[in-house]
């Protein structure tokens, strides 16, 4: 007779622990599978060489739902946001305006960037220097953002109704969100229209006419999906990201002390406190059901765990392709989960320098390091880099977003010594007949991204101690997402709220009684945001009658 | 006939077929009508216009197959001289090695066809092309209906409107959650969950970007995909009928009914500015400096001339106009016209004349449509062009009927070729004629020696679209026809009701819902709505 528990949940990233943390809280027996040897999915930190630790996938954090930090009171297991300060984009010589003069009234660099930060003043100075319209646009625009952020946040914690069911109470929250849309002024209506039906570009278009400003911004459109910036859509993914900068501090993205890994272990340590077991290298290999009903899963060491309740963390296809036995849901429903689209388009770069490169933009080792590095000279670039990927192959030049935490952490290397992350656009998990695997691919491709760093600082070529190039394929194959989607299913329209993952299955249950999904691949979407384990772990207590401790 | 100056009830900017449907409408139902065109000729788009000596050729639009059937009836447009042809083939795709997918109005052969392409797809077209009406059945009930106001009840109410809404339940449970899943997919993808033979997916796909600066990876392109089928005869393979005389021989017969209604028409009378008062449209002003006073302002020009060029920035406002001056209309086709002095060959179609009787389309595959794309994103044409042509005078000869014996005259939209061309390209005067000849390559591809039987070419780039129709940015549709300007936001949020920006305006062509193509649905929806404003002596509007 094996253990029983009340609940057993499949993966220990960073959505699994907070739905066990959560369970755990309200009393259930509750244990963790985690297949690797370390936890947090896609939200880890290894040390991938002697001495230097990198967050290997997920690198930054400003999503995570403020209720989740607070609740189960991360800051008192570990967590610990460092703020990381601004964008700089270094351009091409001879792309941006005349060079600004140093402190000692020396030129640094020739002046070919765009660098805003959170001093806003700075900022809107720096945009002056392009263009006295977007430096007056700039504010206007913020503004705008934040409160579209702020009316569409109430979203985040709804559980999506099926509109095909004749139920009237799932409804009832989008009534509410009804009411709070016409609280808003004609123009912010409209602007929210456009933010759901838009691509990037042509949204920002109606604010902006620097190209590296819109390219820049227009960047956080497009990550982690398999559109262009001037793809219809992509807009919304722009708001999806803005959603953590209104908690605290505006455009509060940060590193976490000690990587991402940092969130997992605080949140681990908060679901062991709530008395939730957690088991590492305990891969899962089945779902057990009977008569319908999930009763435990059965692990590849044969060993079967018995539990009432079964939560999936891991992707809707892993999930009822992989580890539910054939025949278990009905055609239509593996048909569905079948169209459901991954196409991982991300690859991540991991460096591990000698010293800090230099770019000729903007020389020397100043604060426009400490922030996010992009390398996103115009909207054409950015669009260029989606056409390669488009028809099956890594982006030439590619998108890349660039950050040194051993600037805000010194902690993840030796003395002196630096990590670099770079998370890059777009490596399509698909490649075209002709190109081979991405085993074939992944060293050319490692090139590409260090090539393209280095059109914009020379240096950063003899600076390379060792590289760690993460491919589609062995983000897939470390993580298990599948086709290496870093969002457990691409954030397109049709894919969200009461679609995702499956239309009429966006709450969280699914056919299978007793079985529930509570990863990213369900409302509201991927990212370090927790929302998902949390509104999971909630539902399932509120079907079992339990309190929501 | 109209006396001196009068008032009128309304006055209509723009002869186009949805003006000209509206008019028809408003004078049906009482009202003192008046219509100004600006050329010396009505139908806008919907124009049959001479090539050459006794050759006469669709100006811009070639198949007129969406036309409402309730305005057919409701204006006896047959009575006043409209007669439709329909051949069996609807869609003819050569490929360059001369093979080809064929797509009939009748289903079973369509079927019987595509055995020899793929099995699979054979076994899915039927399915598939049901399910495109089904679901077009309920975007008919959304097309025919003005949106909500969404001042109150609100977009809530309004999703729950269309949940409640008999239509929609209609579709059953899970049609209902499909079309909510479908609506905003990528045509590509679309066509890629039912077929496996890239030739067919094209050939379907082609609907979902025609006329429309995306490409068949663009998502929402589902949704104009599944449009052009709502409330038509279209279903998986699209609608292609023809208009006795050429589409321009429609808009004379709305004409004629408008004016068999009590409608007034004038030509050469371009409107110079509409007049408003204290938020209230009074009439409009004409190039002479004519004034013509009336209740009611309708427009059938696009909302961005509208409300740009013709009314007073004061009375439009900021921030409205802010909106205005966003509304996208990136023209990516230009139409072209030829005159043949012999039927082409094309090398799929050697044994078969029928298959030349529907739309011939080139477009080889997915990919190749959506490079075609990339480049218009640039500011560049491309230089192997999706087409769509059609050869009317096999279908009627009355075209041609002055010409030698053997001519034929060939129509074809070609995308993509943006309105706005990179710096270093040029102007479009420099890149027309080069642009023709890249369509005739194209041509050659299927039907080799067609080059050599061009004896007339007439080239309408996007620029010349717009200064010849008044379309701005050169967009046949009015407004591009994208997720962003659908339905309740159509052309805009707060004015997809028809009423645009100030009272006694409203707007009656593409630019409004359920938008572009000959279909005179915005005009009919229009006419409604100024009825009921109005207060309409007789309401003759089908719902």
């Amino acid at each position: 007779m094996p253990q029983r528990y009340d609940a057993v949940v499949i993966g220990g990233g960073h959505n699994g622990l907070i739905s066990a943390a959560y369970l755990a809280r309200a009393g259930l027996k509750t244990v963790v599978l985690e297949k690797r040897h370390v936890l947090g999915g896609a939200a880890v930190t290894e040390e991938l060489f002697p001495g230097f630790r990198f967050s290997v996938f997920s690198y930054v954090v400003s999503l995570l739902r403020p209720e989740i930090i607070r609740e189960l009171d991360l800051p008192r297991h570990g967590l610990d946001i460092l703020p990381l300060d601004g964008t700089f984009t270094p351009l091409h010589e001879g792309e941006g305006r005349p060079a600004p003069i140093g402190p000692d009234g020396e030129k640094i660099g020739t002046g070919d960037y765009l660098w805003r930060v959170n001093d806003h003043g700075r900022t809107v100075r720096e945009l002056r220097r392009w263009s006295k319209l977007d430096a007056e646009a700039y504010e206007e625009y913020g503004q705008l953002m934040v409160d579209m952020a702020r009316f569409i946040k109430p979203i985040l914690s709804i559980v999506p109704p099926d509109p095909a069911s004749n139920d009237p109470r799932p409804l009832l929250p989008l009534a509410g969100l009804a009411r709070s849309f016409q609280r808003l002024t004609e123009r912010q209506q409209a602007v929210f229209v456009q933010l759901m039906t838009m691509s990037a570009a042509d949204f920002l278009g109606q604010w902006f006419e620097t190209d590296p400003l819109k390219a820049t911004m227009s960047a956080s459109g497009i990550i982690g999906t398999y559109q262009g910036v001037r793809s219809p859509g992509t807009a919304y993914v722009l708001l999806h990201h803005y959603m953590g900068e209104i908690d605290g501090a505006f455009r509060a993205w940060g590193i976490p002390k000690g990587g991402t890994g940092g969130i997992s272990n605080a949140i681990a340590s908060a679901a062991r406190a709530n008395g939730a077991e957690i088991r590492t290298e305990a891969a899962v290999a089945r779902i057990l059901t009977r008569g319908g009903r999930a009763t435990g899963v059965a692990l590849e060491s044969g060993e079967e765990i018995a539990a009432d309740a079964v939560l999936s963390s891991v992707d809707v296809r892993r999930t009822f392709i992989d580890l539910l036995e054939p025949g278990t849901v009905d055609d239509d429903f593996t048909a569905e989960v079948q169209r459901f689209k991954f196409r991982g388009s991300s690859g991540k770069v991991n460096l591990a320098l000698d010293s800090l490169p230099s770019f000729t933009a903007l020389r020397g080792e100043g604060e426009h390091l400490r922030g996010a590095i992009s390398l996103s000279p115009s909207i054409d670039d950015m669009e260029r880099a989606y056409d390669d990927a488009k028809y099956g192959h890594w982006s030439r030049k590619p998108y890349v977003d660039i950050v040194i935490p051993t600037l805000v952490d010194p902690t993840m290397a030796p003395p002196g010594k630096h990590v670099m992350s770079c998370f890059v656009q777009y490596a399509p998990y698909h490649l075209a007949e002709g190109l081979g695997t991405w085993d074939d691919n992944r060293e050319a491709f490692g090139d590409a991204v260090i090539n393209r760093i280095a059109e914009f600082a020379p240096d950063i070529l003899e600076k390379i101690l060792f590289r760690n190039v993460q491919t589609p394929l062995d983000i897939e194959r470390t993580t298990g997402l599948t086709e290496g989607n870093i969002f457990q299913g691409e954030l397109s329209l049709e894919q969200l709220f009461f679609s995702r993952p499956v239309p009429g299955w966006a709450r969280f249950r699914t056919p299978v009684q007793d079985l529930w999904l509570c990863g990213s691949s369900t409302h509201p979407g991927g990212g370090i945001m927790g929302a998902n384990g949390r509104i999971a772990a909630i539902e399932l207590l509120k079907a079992r009658g339990r309190k929501v401790a | 006939m109209a006396g001196p100056p009068r008032s009128w009830d309304a006055v209509v900017i723009g002869g186009g077929h949805n003006a000209l449907v509206a008019a028809a409408y408003l004078a049906r139902g009482g009202q003192r009508t008046l219509v100004l065109e600006r050329r010396e000729r009505l139908g806008g788009a919907a124009d049959t216009s001479e090539l050459g000596p006794g050759i006469r050729v669709p100006t811009l639009a070639h198949t007129v197959g969406r036309l409402r059937p309730s305005i057919q009836r409701d204006l006896g447009l047959g009575r006043h001289g409209l007669s439709l042809i329909a051949p069996e083939v609807r869609v003819f795709a050569p490929r360059a090695d001369g093979g080809a997918v064929t797509l009939w109005s009748d289903v079973a052969v369509t079927v019987d066809g595509l055995r020899a392409v793929s099995s699979t797809d054979a076994a899915a077209y039927p399915v598939f092309d049901r399910r495109v009406r089904v679901l077009g059945r309920f975007l008919d009930e959304l097309a025919r209906s003005t949106p909500p106001d969404i001042a109150s009840p609100g977009l809530g109410d309004a999703i729950a409107g269309l949940k409640l809404g008999r239509s929609f339940r209609g579709l059953g449970r899970d049609g209902a959650r499909a079309i909510l899943r479908v609506l905003p997919m990528a045509v590509a993808d679309l066509v890629a969950e039912s077929f496996e033979s890239d030739a067919l997916r094209a050939a379907i796909a082609w609907r979902g970007v025609r006329y429309g600066a995306v490409g068949p990876w663009s998502a929402g392109t589902a949704s104009v995909l599944l449009m052009d089928g709502a409330g038509n005869d279209g279903g998986a393979a699209g609608e292609t009928v023809f208009a006795r005389g050429g589409p321009g021989a429609l808009s004379d017969a709305v004409a004629a009914a408008a004016r068999a209604a009590g409608a007034e028409i004038r030509l050469n009378a371009e409107v110079a500015s509409i007049t408003s008062r204290d938020g209230r449209a009074m009439g409009v002003v004409l190039e002479d400096g004519e004034e013509i006073p009336a209740r009611s302002v309708v427009s059938g020009a696009d909302p961005k001339r509208t409300l740009l060029g013709l009314l007073d920035p004061v009375a439009l406002g900021p921030s409205l106009g802010w909106r205005a001056g966003n509304i996208r209309t990136p023209g990516v086709v230009a139409k072209v016209n030829l005159a043949l002095r012999a039927l082409p060959r094309f090398t799929a179609a050697v044994d078969d004349e029928r298959l030349l009787h529907g739309r011939i389309l080139v477009a080889p595959g997915i990919d190749p449509m959506e490079r075609a794309f990339d480049s218009s994103k640039s500011g560049r044409w491309s230089e192997s062009p999706v087409l769509e042509a059609t050869i009317p005078s096999i279908v009627d000869p009355s075209l041609v009927d002055g010409a030698p014996p053997g001519t034929h005259v060939m129509s074809v939209i070609a995308q993509y070729a943006p309105y706005s061309l990179e710096a270093s390209v040029g102007s479009w005067d420099d890149n027309r004629e080069a642009f023709g000849d890249a369509i005739i390559e194209v041509l050659e591809t299927v039907a080799p020696g067609i080059g050599a039987l061009v004896t007339h070419r007439q080239i309408l780039t996007p620029v010349d679209l717009e200064a010849r129709f008044g379309l701005t940015g050169g967009h046949p549709m009015h407004v591009e026809p994208g997720l962003d300007a659908f339905y309740l936001w159509r052309p805009l949020l707060g004015h997809a009701r028809y009423r645009l920006a100030i009272d006694g305006l409203y707007l009656c062509g593409s630019g409004a819902h359920p938008g572009g193509g000959i279909t005179g649905r915005p005009g009919q929806n229009a006419a409604r709505e100024i009825l009921h404003d109005l207060g309409g002596r007789r309401r003759q509007t089908t719902h």
